[in-house]
């Protein structure tokens, strides 16, 4: 008996998720949801035999080249899998940890490659935009800034902050910026040293005259060894981290200058639980400005069943924005693909919230900044306009709403991202 | 329709296409010359009306007319004639040129006729058409109209292009790219170099090679003083090493010099803020010397390691500052690097056996202006012999998972082979081979079907017992794991996706599945 596998088009159903045709059945956005919650429901449970039905069933639905509910579903399978070994025991636990093998395609790149690949949608530049106009505000009268550069896409921020400083009336200030030695894990992975991308920055800024300090803070411990798991090198880097940013001395911290924290998708890799104490030792430095940019989603929840539906709903949205932006084979759209799905092992792979990523919607994030005595700064208009000018240039689709001070990218309404700016009360 | 074909010795046809003269003796076959058509060519003479008609090739049958020959040779296909009629005449077809219709058109001569039927007629829509096609933003004007859809989409989109080459039509794009790409490093140097001698003397006549210079003279003892501030470019004229075009040189340090640069880079942390003041006799002291314009000016003295570090020494004096030097010296030593990259684009000998790995940051940046931003560069950087594994944080993960994955792609077939005895005692062994999760990934992609697996699936919902261990879980009915655990099965999984994806392994049993789920949907709850 033949298999029909046909991709139908854009359903009622679930805005724009597009449906698969299986044996007659119509197969859609809300339907591999609800298998992906019976597989999760059973790996709670333990119930083996409706796992691997589940799994049957996703694995004939799911492709990495094909629509983008496919595509999605098959990194969530992927996900599962991994997880599914892990409840086998002692055997299970040592394929699970090479289970947890990187994902394909996490291979380093060059500079100018991680240029394109921050580009490809403005997932990441809309928070680097917004970020500086709110830096460029905070700074004014400034003589001497220097940024403290919590982030995962490796200076690809400051260029354009370089640029903005540049044409400050009055003339640009004295810019350093402080990088830790020690980052989350994650993609993009870039093939060269934190140094290196200092001393193009460096240039770069001369050419624009502007006087650059780029330095690079060790953290802590020596680095983890290469064969400790990745959970326990997010925790270990988490500490470092905190403890750098309580130490003055290391970071160099001079007074007279104006001093930012940028945090860039950033906050959901810090623990859950030391986020407080991470965002106390922030305050501690006496910052003039913390921009936050981070995912807008809730994907911290300890129910299993609620992380999966939670990552099939959200990280949707790249996916489809993605299908509009590259096509099916290309190369930089399956770099961002493979990055998705590390987040969503991350997400779903254990329930040790410990090293792995733990995303919390900007409206709760907010909330957290308010509790930890910060204050929101608004986004002003001109910060807002260079956010539209940069989403006019891609793919329509894109969109950006205010929601209370900070400021959300959408695709198709969908909120993406959040970006935010505070400073301590 | 006019149409001559005239081979190119021939003369006349009413497009009035010239005489070619005669090929020279061809004892063998002459390459024609870019531009000129093969000598042995048939030259196609076709009147304006014939180029812009649309329709010229018409099927015999049903007088369909199409744009091109393939296609309606295309559109024969589908008449279903008898063999004999489905060949086109018998004679060997001979390459075709065209000659266009206009006299006063340099493309009208046979010797400059173009050799596409397509090609031909775009342009003589081009030159000699009308203008039909307009542009909206630009009211410029297209007689093609892929051109003119061509220039639509990019017009008012302005381009912003990089000395590297690339073309950008977003702003911020262009910007990051800039501030990273090679070109702007090497264009900085070159720039620096040629600065005006204020207390620079030697920073005038000091010239960057170009990106792919040759390889560097050998080294020269580096001993050469720097001159004092004031310029004399006489002396370097003296210099052994010294390039025939250029007066000064910068000297390549011989390699083990070299890392002091870079360690310095690494333990900038440690280094306090007394370094300007920092201890002579060390290579500490070199970069204390550098962050020190005072000294610098006034330092006549190379030290003696790193010779070429001392080299900017004399080339910064009057503006430290702006190169990024930072006074206060504590963890700045960037700022170093940036002078120091000068000499280094006068290329240092390739790196030792054993370059210390922290002499990437200048010598990566002038090895990156030689090779370019290449997709290789992280092959590079292995070649030179770093590790890149001794940078901090995520590179080493990275070259990590690398090698992870390296391993694991061959695990599959392993596990594979322990699949055969275990299917035997299972009810439906065919099922693990329905997930398509055993199947190992080969590097092209390509799926390795082991036929004796793909079998019976329909029974995974036809009345066997509750428990299917197609997952080889080896586990009870009520769940509990077997020793084995999930062995070989689900491992592949996990490896598979160092391949091109994990899920090509997944998608892998779709096409010879049946669809057991119709037969028995009762079993099927979740559908």
């Amino acid at each position: 008996m033949e298999q029909e596998l046909r991709t139908g088009g854009g359903d009622n159903l679930r805005a724009a998720h597009s449906s698969v045709c299986f044996s007659g059945g119509l197969i859609d956005g809300p339907r591999i949801q609800q298998l992906l919650l019976h597989c999760a429901t059973a790996l709670e449970s333990n119930d083996v035999t409706l796992a691997q039905q589940a799994m049957w069933v996703l694995n004939n639905i799911a492709s990495s080249q094909g629509d983008p509910s496919q595509r999605l579903t098959s990194w969530l399978l992927r996900a599962l899998v991994a997880r599914a070994c892990r409840l086998c025991g002692p055997a299970g636990a040592t394929q699970s940890a090479a289970a947890r093998a990187p994902a394909p395609r996490e291979r380093a790149m060059s500079v100018t490659e991680l240029a394109e690949y921050v580009d490809l949608t403005p997932w990441h530049r809309f928070g680097f935009t917004a970020s500086n106009g709110a830096i460029l505000r905070a700074v004014v009268g400034s003589a001497a800034v220097h940024v403290v550069d919590l982030s995962v896409t490796r200076c690809m921020q400051w260029p354009t902050l370089i640029d903005m400083l540049s044409k400050r009336p009055g003339g640009p200030p004295a810019l350093r910026i402080t990088v830790p030695s020690a980052r989350p894990a994650v993609p993009p992975q870039l093939d060269v040293s934190d140094e290196e991308i200092g001393l193009r920055l460096a240039n770069f800024a001369k050419s624009k005259g502007v006087q650059l300090e780029f330095s690079v803070i060790k953290c802590g411990s020596p680095s983890p060894s290469p064969t400790s798991s990745p959970p326990k090198k997010q925790a270990a880097l988490c500490q470092d981290l905190a403890s750098v940013l309580s130490d003055r001395q290391s970071l160099g911290l001079r007074d007279g200058e104006a001093l930012v924290v940028n945090c860039q998708s950033w906050i959901r890799h810090v623990a859950p639980g030391s986020r407080d104490a991470f965002l106390d030792a922030v305050r501690a430095l006496n910052p003039c400005l913390v921009t936050v940019t981070d995912e807008d989603a809730d994907l911290d929840s300890p129910s299993l069943a609620t992380r999966i539906a939670g990552c099939f709903d959200f990280h949707w949205i790249l996916f489809d924005a993605l299908d509009t932006s590259a096509p099916r084979d290309s190369p930089r759209r399956v770099e961002h693909e493979a990055a998705v799905g590390r987040k969503i092992e991350s997400v779903v792979g254990a329930d040790d919230a410990d090293g792995a990523e733990r995303s919390e919607s900007g409206a709760r994030l907010a909330e957290r900044m308010r509790r930890n005595g910060f204050a929101a700064v608004v986004f002003d208009e001109e910060a807002v306009g260079e956010v539209r000018r940069l989403l006019s240039e891609h793919a329509t689709g894109w969109g950006v709403k205010r929601e209370e001070d900070m400021l959300v990218l959408t695709w198709k309404g969908h909120g993406a991202v959040y970006t935010g700016a505070w400073t301590p009360n | 329709m006019e149409v001559e074909a005239t081979p190119t010795t021939a003369v006349s046809s009413s497009g009035g296409a010239a005489q070619l003269p005669p090929p020279g003796p061809p004892a063998k076959k002459k390459r024609a010359l870019p531009g000129m058509p093969d000598p042995d060519a048939e030259v196609i003479a076709l009147s304006p009306k014939t180029l812009l008609a649309t329709n010229r090739f018409v099927c015999e049958i049903c007088k369909k007319g199409f744009q091109r020959d393939q296609n309606l040779q295309l559109h024969r296909r589908g008449h279903n004639l008898p063999w004999k009629l489905r060949q086109r005449s018998g004679k060997e077809v001979r390459k075709r040129v065209y000659v266009c219709p206009e006299p006063s058109c340099v493309h009208h001569d046979p010797s400059r006729a173009l050799g596409d039927l397509t090609g031909i007629k775009k342009h003589f829509c081009r030159k000699h058409g009308e203008k039909k096609w307009k542009c909206d933003k630009c009211s410029k004007k297209y007689a093609v109209q892929s051109d003119w859809k061509a220039h639509v989409k990019t017009c008012g989109s302005r381009e912003y292009r990089c000395d590297c080459g690339t073309l950008f039509s977003r702003r911020d794009s262009f910007i990051t790219h800039r501030a990273f790409c090679d070109a702007l490093a090497e264009e900085s140097a070159k720039a620096r170099a040629e600065a005006p001698p204020a207390e620079d003397g030697s920073s005038a006549a000091a010239v960057v090679p170009p990106p792919a210079p040759p390889p560097p003279p050998p080294p020269a003892p580096l001993r050469q003083q720097p001159p004092p501030p004031a310029p004399h470019h006489a002396e370097q004229r003296n210099e052994p090493e010294t390039n025939a075009t250029e007066p000064v040189q910068f000297a390549p340090p011989p390699p083990p010099q070299v890392p002091v640069l870079s360690q310095t880079s690494v333990s900038a942390a440690n280094v306090s803020a007394g370094s300007s003041s920092s201890v002579a006799g060390t290579s500490q002291s070199l970069l204390g010397g550098m962050f020190a314009p005072s000294s610098m000016a006034s330092a006549p003295q190379f030290q003696n390691l790193v010779g070429g570090v001392g080299r900017p020494e004399r080339a910064l004096p009057a503006k430290p500052p702006s190169l990024c030097l930072a006074t206060d010296a504590s963890s700045s030593i960037f700022s170093a690097p940036v002078s120091a990259e000068r000499q280094q684009f006068a290329p240092p000998p390739p790196p030792s056996p054993s370059p210390s790995p922290h002499m990437s940051a200048t010598a990566l940046l002038q090895k990156a202006a030689q090779m370019g931003a290449t997709s290789s560069s992280s092959s590079f950087l292995r070649g030179l012999g770093l590790d890149v594994s001794s940078s901090p944080g995520a590179s080493s993960s990275g070259q990590q998972h690398h090698q992870e994955a390296a391993m694991q792609v061959s695990l599959p077939d392993t596990s594979l082979q322990q699949w055969p005895p275990r299917l035997e005692p299972e009810p439906a062994p065919g099922l693990s081979a329905g997930l398509g999760l055993g199947l190992p990934y080969d590097s092209t992609g390509a799926q390795v079907c082991l036929p004796e697996l793909m079998m019976g699936q329909s029974s995974l919902f036809s009345g066997k017992p509750a428990t299917l261990d197609f997952l080889g879980l080896g586990m009870s009915p009520t769940g509990a794991p077997a020793g084995r655990g999930l062995p070989a099965f689900i491992q592949p999984i996990g490896m598979a996706g160092t391949g091109a994806g994990a899920a090509e392994t997944f998608g892998a049993g779709r096409g010879a599945q049946a669809t057991p789920w119709e037969r028995n949907p009762s079993s099927s709850p979740i559908l």
